[in-house]
């Protein structure tokens, strides 16, 4: 019999809270946390806007050594983690410090770090560049980091499926759990790009909004929107086998009961118009689960042209008629895109939603598209008994990752 | 500045966790101040910066404690006004 896979902890570092509770109730409230980008100078860039990170201080979370030679996204990466621990009560000693894994994906890594020593190697030779550059670079120095500040030993990755990343690293840490490879995981994504070279590079993609205005920029589903909005942040769940958590009498906050992935085949940045694989995604993951119990999906809605109308041919394709009486909202109006962290804090979203039973809004839904014609629980939050949740996450390349996570019961 | 305290100021910037009253002459850069192979390159190019002056690979080879890192800089800097 493959093991009943639970949540029983979660943290997370986004641009509207150092944690989840702060963060649920910013997303509740409709705030947004976009805002003009103060990581860098971008006077020369046609897109000055983006959700970031506010106050952050990871010297509360690796000492002021360990800060300095961790990149921005390893840094949120650690801060989540540990959140995610304590949120659990989890005690991490000689009994069952190889029991615990790590999977933290990350879809762009540590670009920050590795741009500045690009500009110390042009400008001052090979023999300025940092040592810690790659260390600090490599996507899996996350969960490295956090099996170094925790005292972890089980296995130790980083997974990269671009905007998917936080949704497989999730998936993938479920199967672990699922079939024996380990009885607990600390999972989820984390990125930090909001970066000249990765704003400037997503831009001339045509991915990200030209609207100036940071409230109004990101509008999933809406007939106005022009683009995603690019975030930063992680997101980390704690999940373990249920003979685990029973056993160590921890709070179970939901289930995953299933996960599903696909590939469109198709393009290295645009979806298949059909949404035709997205759909076999869900169909996967919705496997053995009664459909008519899905009362709330957090969409992908990242607000661009594309994918906002081929999820929803998506959602359509399996839903059918159906479809129409599910609510769907998309937090990315709020937190914008959180890139690699996205699927993770989208996961940690459906959660509260069950435990909570008020599902966040889709914010700036003010002009009805034609193509996207679905409940989208357009720009207030609204009250619901939600009992099952399906969260979507693709990325470039055609990656399609689907996770269905459940209010625990015990049959 | 003498040169003891321009090694310690080093220090603190690349290790700026560090507790600087365990830097003294006598500590040993591995045993007691925690500096691996990564920060001891990071150390020389904190030094080389702020002096102005070259510390080669091979000559820090025999350097264990605060004070051998002083002695190699204090040549270097006396190899400068030269």
């Amino acid at each position: 019999m493959p093991n009943r896979v639970v949540v029983t902890g979660y943290g997370a570092v986004t641009p509207l809270g150092l944690n989840v509770d702060d963060t649920w109730q910013n997303l509740i409230a409709g705030v947004s946390g976009i805002d003009y980008i103060s990581l860098f100078d971008a006077t020369n860039f046609n897109i000055r806007i983006a959700a970031e990170v506010k106050d952050f201080d990871p010297v509360s979370y690796l000492d002021a050594t360990g800060a300095r030679y961790a990149d921005r996204f390893t840094q949120f990466a650690v801060a989540a983690s540990l959140q995610s621990i304590d949120n659990a009560k989890l005690k991490i000693d000689d009994d069952n410090r190889y029991d615990v894994g790590i999977l933290i994906g990350s879809g762009i890594g540590g670009l920050s770090s590795l741009s500045q020593q690009v500009e110390v190697l042009n400008r001052r030779g090979p023999d300025r560049v940092s040592p810690y550059v790659v260390p600090m670079m490599i996507p899996d120095n996350a969960p490295s980091r956090v099996s170094i500040a925790t005292g972890i030993r089980g296995p130790n990755l980083s997974l990269s499926s671009s905007c998917s990343t936080g949704t497989d690293a999730l998936g993938i840490a479920y199967k672990m759990i699922r079939y024996g490879e380990a009885k607990l995981m600390i999972a989820g994504g984390a990125d930090a790009a909001v970066t000249p070279i990765s704003v400037a590079g997503f831009s001339q993609a045509g991915a990200l909004s030209k609207n100036t205005d940071p409230k109004m920029a990101s509008r999933p589903f809406d007939a106005k929107r022009d683009g995603f909005v690019i975030g930063e942040g992680a997101a980390v769940m704690l999940l373990e086998t249920l003979d685990y958590a029973k056993a160590r009498n921890a709070h179970i906050l939901a289930e995953i009961v299933g996960y599903g992935a696909t590939s469109d085949a198709y393009h290295i940045t645009h979806p298949a118009e059909n949404g035709e694989a997205a759909a076999k995604a869900i169909e996967i993951a919705l496997a053995g689960i009664d459909r008519s119990t899905i009362g709330y999906i957090n969409a992908h809605g990242t607000s661009t042209l594309l994918n906002d109308v081929s999820e929803t041919r998506a959602i359509k394709k399996v839903f059918g008629d159906s479809a129409y009486c599910i609510p769907i909202s998309s937090i990315k109006s709020m937190v914008g895109h959180m890139l690699g962290a996205a699927g993770a804090l989208e996961a940690v979203v459906c959660c509260k939603v069950i435990n909570d039973r008020v599902i966040p809004p889709t914010k700036n839904l003010e002009n009805p598209d034609p193509e996207c014609d679905l409940d989208y629980v357009p720009n207030v939050a609204r009250d619901s008994d939600v009992y099952v949740t399906i969260s979507n996450s693709f990325g470039f390349g055609g990656h399609n990752s689907v996770l269905v996570i459940s209010r625990y019961a015990e049959h | 500045m003498d040169v003891f305290e321009q090694v310690k100021e080093a220090i603190c910037k690349v290790q700026p966790g560090i507790d600087a009253e365990k830097i003294t002459p006598g500590a040993s850069l591995t045993d007691d101040l925690e500096i691996d192979s990564l920060d001891m390159v990071e150390l020389t190019l904190a030094l080389e910066d702020a002096l102005d002056l070259r510390l080669p690979d091979e000559e820090l080879e025999g350097i264990v404690t605060v004070k051998d890192v002083i002695s190699l800089v204090e040549a270097k800097l006396k190899e400068k006004d030269a």
